[in-house]
């Protein structure tokens, strides 16, 4: 009973911190990743009425009824070809970059197409919106809006959109929708398809079955006449680029596939346009919905992620005059001489584009505005029956056509800017943080303007009729340019206006949080120096641990601070809602309140920090004093001499304190810029390699251990190149780059994978034989050296066998893939068994109630990493076996050097062993987070090896995949090194087994998990105020967001495996 | 008088590299012809001048001072170019030479110095370096410079990961700077405290 008594005094601290950690960043959260808010209206076609556009022209003169709904419609039916991750560089002509390269010009059909002399149709540029990912760009295409970050955590299960949208008015309207292709459509649109054919999307690995059901259901449908609306969504593109990259060969068969689909489509279409054909009114939309890196990966805001293409053709011939509205900005001539063009279109106005040229109603929510390119492309619609009317010169045909074009357009604006007018109004209406004031009236001011001039053009138009064929065409055609500028002015602003301000921030939460975080820093802190006093104690009075009253007026004012935020966000959204409103008088606005509270709060923290620290000597000598003090021993001399031996005790750890603190210090403010976040594996190595250096000064004295601190910088530099090399994807000989060597040297490659897969896992096996073999075993740990041993050994022989199955260097016949994915089961079970074995050991040792012996702690500590370390191994793939192997060396070299470093301060001075020195346990975590990336992890969600997730499964489930996934990306960076850590106490000297050595162990096993936590705690810290302060910044949901998500996880991950690996080993 | 000498050529540097950062891409090999050239007219001076130095102290032959120096000159820059790949510099072939040129000037900055003073005397190195107490003036006068030199090439590495696109943020130039930078202070440093420690020994001798 007062063994676990004092086992939860010891630990209770590190739960203590999980919760407020986790408080913390539950609060950040809720502030900082806020959507804009979504209004449920929906659009009409009754609501036109109360526009002031419904013209007459609406109206039937003889019926009386309205014609169409809102805009007259331009199409009957259109097909709309989505490919998932449709670089820009795919679909534009190669003579619009400097260098062509394998991929371009691969969709041959459809630049044919657009480039062939008087075509109607057209390859543009499309620039979409971060975030990049497939769910929030099929919400952004059609909502018209602005999906926000939010929704990445729903990506998973996406719910279906509430906010208004095409596919819902297309339905509403009585279109009848037809989709095949990615399955993450039907949870979007529920209950809108007439018919559809999803395919699972979520397995990468899987090239072909989404794209081969597309086509075996594309072509024939397009003979039918059941549909209005057609969506085909490809995903091959994208999974080739996740799996291979964009410079493979998976992904050029995939491109020449599209192009001859493509070519089919296009075929059957043209076969079919004539005059009462199936398809003479029927428009083909073939778009991306985002581009991808040249490593094939995608989701934030970079150039290459952001632009994709679009290409829109319509079945008619273009009236010649249509053409002097495309925009010959950007043209460039090709090798046979024909004059290529391409304008840029705004992913945001997709929604609306198709919208006006389909006649339904634009979504209530859609912000973007009929794009005149696109809108152009079906102009023959209304000059068919211009020309049909009037038959008049050629110059006044083509001024009847432009114009009549212009006319429709206008109208189309003018729809499109009241809806966006009334969007605006109402969300300012409806939303606590609207717009800003100056900003909306401005908005209020163009629209107005634009809305004034209005009345004329549609008189002058009765009036120019009534003329008609005077040749005013020219001033006439001026006046609707006009027009069409102002609307445009509008609806530019307006978007300008929603991209800046659309993603709101809770002020007071993210302050909150911020806030609790930081004093969680301070009260780690006290908590680490709590432990260490606690070793004073044993030294002083010999009388194993005991509890000190705390002299922190520090700690006690922040648990008070913590609780008053915790109370103040208890009182919820009303009392927040008031004081945001003060505050807001205040500040003038929501930027300035929460730089004013961050900045405050962190400035008060940072004081904290310094009083703190300035304390420490000072602290600790006074507690033993008085302690020593209360004991009311006759011992004067006595705490003379502990006072004296403390502060000793204290320059030393002072000093190496300093060096840590420096290094984490410069790691943590990294973090403050987007450069240093890119490349922060090779900032964790150099700093790595300044302890390492660092090191090697100190132990330039013995040479034995200087051969351990050159081989740690050698290995340092070692795990340099395996991350360099870990950046390309992991299945090798798909790249087109390097099958050229596959084909050559089979047998070469062979023994390349040999040595470089096979030695190190062979040698890992061997380590964790010899580990096993050579530890003093008590009685309950023998089950495992018999009994799970071998199971280990046999995995460890089971991990390469599978990966020679994978890569299919040697052939062997007739193994199917659940054979195949047997192997990895049988991993997963053995350390899953392990695991559980371990865990049925604590609670028997519980019951037997012996005391454990530092000796236990070791091997048990080995025992989980071998646990853990098989399930990470098989998942990590075939370069990890590298990674552990160099890991456990550096991890080795880290005890070592530390052991050194230790008998030399020994020798100094005696007191010293007493206290746990922060640079060892600084290293273990550079050394984990430069293993993170060396591993071919990055901190963005489009980053994560989703390949991870099928080993050994070919299907989906979105728990099992999750899990391993999980495993996967925080395996070898927070798993493995947390539960490693106890190793760098253990190896420091001979087991011991008295109750003051046990006591001196434990105080020192809590402060290297303290420290290692408080240093994890520090950077996810600087991750949250980099986002604060970034939150406005260009690349907030490509670069920052992503990063504190990651951040924000690892941190609760830290402290929750710290608080299971307390339980386990204390 | 004679540590004077050695610091002769850093204005040179200092002066070139400047005036050529405005052309882009030629910048780079110019830049290696330029610390080639600079090694060139400042090896001779460093190593005379040290060997002159250590002849003064030791009373041993110069011929022999030089020879270490020259054989410390390889040396160092092996054991400079290893910490540089240690800390993350770029390896390949592209980035051969001007790993090499500046891990020739960084051991001219901070071996070469010592080997002709010290030659091959683990002890004095130990005491330099391992334990960075200098104890004599021109134990000094060795020390504080290698190691401004070791620290500054330290701090020059940090913009190089900024994304300024600038072109001193190639791989060995603003390391360069920081080292040259670091070693001026470090001289500045033994200066002073040499004179402070002649003035203490005049006091003592008083």
């Amino acid at each position: 009973m007062g063994k676990s008594l004092e086992k939860w005094r010891l630990i209770w601290p590190f739960f203590f911190i999980f919760f407020l950690h986790t408080a913390a960043i539950f609060l950040f959260t809720r502030g900082f990743l806020l959507t804009r808010t979504e209004l449920s209206s929906t659009s009409s076609c009754s609501d036109l009425s109360s526009s002031p556009c419904s013209s007459d022209s609406f109206i039937d003169p003889s019926t009386n009824k309205t014609l169409h709904c809102w805009t007259k419609p331009a199409i009957d039916r259109v097909i709309i070809i989505i490919i998932d991750a449709l670089r820009f560089d795919f679909l534009a002509p190669s003579a619009f970059f400097e260098e062509a390269k394998p991929w371009m010009d691969r969709l041959r059909v459809l630049q044919d197409l657009a480039y062939e002399n008087g075509s109607s149709a057209k390859i543009f540029k499309a620039i979409s919106d971060p975030p990049t990912t497939t769910l929030q760009r099929l919400k952004g295409l059609t909502t018209g809006g602005l999906p926000t970050f939010i929704d990445v955590g729903n990506s998973f299960g996406a719910p279906a959109i509430i906010e208004d949208n095409l596919i819902y008015q297309l339905a509403q309207n009585g279109k009848r929708l037809q989709m095949m292709g990615d399955d993450t459509w039907l949870p979007l649109f529920p209950n809108h398809f007439h018919k559809s054919y999803p395919f699972p999307s979520l397995n990468v690995k899987d090239l072909h079955t989404v794209d081969d059901g597309v086509i075996e259901h594309l072509l024939p449908a397009l003979y039918d006449k059941d549909w209005d609306v057609l969506i085909a969504h490809f995903l091959g593109v994208d999974h080739a680029g996740h799996i291979f990259g964009v410079d493979s060969t998976p992904m050029l068969e995939k491109l020449d596939q599209y192009n001859e689909v493509l070519k089919e489509v296009v075929e059957i279409l043209q076969n079919q346009s004539g005059p009462g054909g199936l398809h003479e009114h029927t428009f083909l939309l073939v778009i991306g919905d985002h581009g991808q890196t040249l490593n094939g990966d995608h989701g934030g805001g970079t150039a290459e992620e952001v632009e994709t293409s679009l290409f829109a053709m319509s079945l008619k011939q273009l009236p010649p005059p249509i053409s002097s509205i495309f925009d010959t900005s950007h043209c460039e001539l090709d090798m046979d001489g024909r004059k290529m063009c391409i304008s840029s279109v705004e992913q945001l106005d997709f929604a609306a584009t198709v919208a006006a040229l389909m006649g339904v109603p634009f979504p209530f929510g859609s912000i973007g505005h009929v794009n005149p390119e696109l809108y152009a492309l079906v102009a023959n619609t209304w000059t068919d029956q211009g020309t049909t009317t009037i038959t008049t010169t050629s110059k006044n045909a083509y001024c009847s056509n432009l114009e009549l074009w212009m006319q429709q357009y206008a109208a189309v604006l003018c729809i499109n800017s009241w809806q966006v007018k009334r969007y605006i109004n109402q969300y300012s209406t409806s939303s606590i943080f609207g717009f800003p004031a100056e900003d909306l009236l401005q908005v209020e001011n163009l629209y107005a303007q634009a809305q004034a001039t209005w009345p004329n053009v549609t008189q002058k138009e009765v009036l120019l009729n009534e003329e008609m064929g005077n040749g005013t065409c020219q001033t006439k055609i001026s006046i609707l340019q006009a027009q069409i500028d102002a609307y445009k002015d509008f609806l530019e602003k307006v978007s300008e206006l929603a991209r800046s301000k659309w993603t709101q921030f809770d002020a007071m939460m993210m302050g909150i949080g911020l806030s609790i975080l930081i004093v969680s820093l301070v009260i780690h802190l006290s908590f680490i120096k709590r432990a260490r006093n606690q070793i004073w104690v044993i030294k002083g009075s010999n009388c194993g641990l005991i509890e000190k009253p705390h002299s922190n007026k520090v700690l006690s004012f922040m648990t008070v601070a913590v609780i008053f935020g915790l109370v103040l966000y208890a009182f919820s959204d009303q009392l927040m809602k008031s004081i945001l409103v003060i505050s807001a008088i205040f500040a003038r606005n929501e930027q300035t309140f929460v730089y004013i509270v961050s900045w405050l709060v962190l400035l008060l923290a940072i004081g904290f920090l310094v009083l703190s620290w300035c304390n420490v000597g000072s602290g600790s000598d006074w507690n033993v004093d008085s302690e020593v003090n209360k004991k009311g021993s006759s011992s004067n001399h006595y705490s003379e001499k502990i006072r004296k031996e403390c502060s000793t005790g204290e320059q030393g750890y002072s000093m190496k304190c300093m060096i840590a603190l420096f290094l984490v210090a410069i790691r943590a403010f990294s973090l403050l810029s987007n450069s240093y976040i890119l490349t922060e594996g090779s900032v964790a190595r150099f700093l790595l390699a300044t302890i390492g250096v660092l090191n090697l000064k100190e132990v330039l004295l013995e040479e034995s251990t200087v051969l351990v601190a050159v081989s740690f910088l050698l290995l340092n530099v070692v795990l340099g190149f395996t991350g360099e090399n870990g950046f390309s994807k992991d299945v090798t000989p798909a790249s087109t780059s390097i099958s050229v060597n596959v084909h050559v040297s089979d047998m070469g490659q062979f023994f390349w994978m040999l040595f470089t897969e096979v030695m190190p896992i062979s040698v890992l096996a061997f380590l964790v034989f010899r580990s096993f073999q050579c530890t003093t075993v008590s009685s309950q740990w023998r089950i495992l050296k018999y009994g799970f041993l071998p199971l280990v050994i046999l995995s460890y022989i089971l991990i390469p066998v599978y990966w020679v199955l994978e890569s299919n260097v040697v052939a062997i016949p007739r193994i199917t893939s659940f054979e195949k994915n047997l192997l990895p089961l049988v991993v997963y079970s053995v350390g899953f068994g392990l695991l559980l074995l371990l865990a049925c050991c604590l609670v028997f040792e519980r019951k037997e109630g012996t005391s454990k012996c530092t000796g236990d702690i070791h091997i048990a500590a080995i025992t989980m990493l071998t646990a853990w370390g098989l399930v990470i191994l098989m998942l990590l793939g075939r370069q990890g076996p590298r990674i552990a192997l160099i890991s456990i060396l550096e991890g080795w070299c880290i005890i070592r050097s530390q052991k050194v470093a230790q008998k030399k301060e020994k020798l100094e001075n005696t007191n010293n062993d007493m206290l746990y020195d922060p640079l060892p346990v600084t290293q273990w975590c550079f050394l984990a987070v430069s293993l993170f990336f060396c591993a071919g992890h990055r901190c963005t969600f489009d980053g994560l090896r989703y390949g991870a997730a099928f080993v050994g499964f070919d299907d989906f489930n979105i728990v099992r995949q999750g899990i391993l996934l999980f495993v996967d990306t925080f395996g070898i960076s927070h798993i493995l090194p947390i539960f490693g850590l106890p190793l760098l106490v253990t190896f420091e000297g001979p087991y011991v087994h008295n109750k003051r050595g046990r006591a001196v162990f434990f105080s020192k096993l809590t402060q290297v998990f303290l420290i290692y936590g408080l240093i994890s705690a520090i950077t996810a810290t600087f991750t949250t105020i980099c986002v604060l302060i970034q939150r406005r910044h260009l690349m907030v949901w490509g670069l920052f967001a992503p990063k504190y998500v990651f951040d924000a996880i690892g941190l609760m991950l830290t402290d929750f495996l710290i608080c299971l690996a307390s339980l386990y080993y204390f | 008088m004679d540590l004077l000498t050695n610091h002769v050529w850093i204005p040179t540097i200092f002066l070139h590299p400047e005036k050529r950062s405005h052309d882009g891409t030629a910048h780079q090999d110019d830049y290696s012809v330029e610390l080639m050239l600079s090694k060139l007219f400042e090896s001779p001076i460093v190593i005379l001048g040290f060997s002159l130095l250590s002849k003064k102290l030791e009373h041993c032959s110069l011929k022999w001072a030089i020879l270490r120096g020259l054989l410390g000159l390889p040396a160092g820059a092996l054991v400079n170019a290893f910490g540089a790949i240690v800390f993350g510099a770029p390896v390949g072939i592209k980035f051969l030479t001007r790993t090499v040129n500046w891990a020739l000037l960084m051991s001219l900055l901070t071996v070469v110095p010592t080997a002709s003073v010290y030659g091959s005397s683990w002890k004095d190195w130990q005491r330099l370096y391992a334990h960075s107490k200098p104890i004599t003036p021109i134990d000094y006068a060795v020390c504080l410079p290698a190691h401004g030199a070791v620290i500054g090439a330290w701090f020059g590495a940090w913009p190089m990961p900024l994304d300024w696109d600038r072109p001193w943020q190639e791989w060995p130039i603003c390391v360069t700077y920081g080292a040259i930078i670091g070693h001026t202070l470090g001289t500045v440093a033994s200066f002073i405290v040499i004179l402070l420690l002649s003035r203490q020994q005049r006091i003592k001798r008083d």
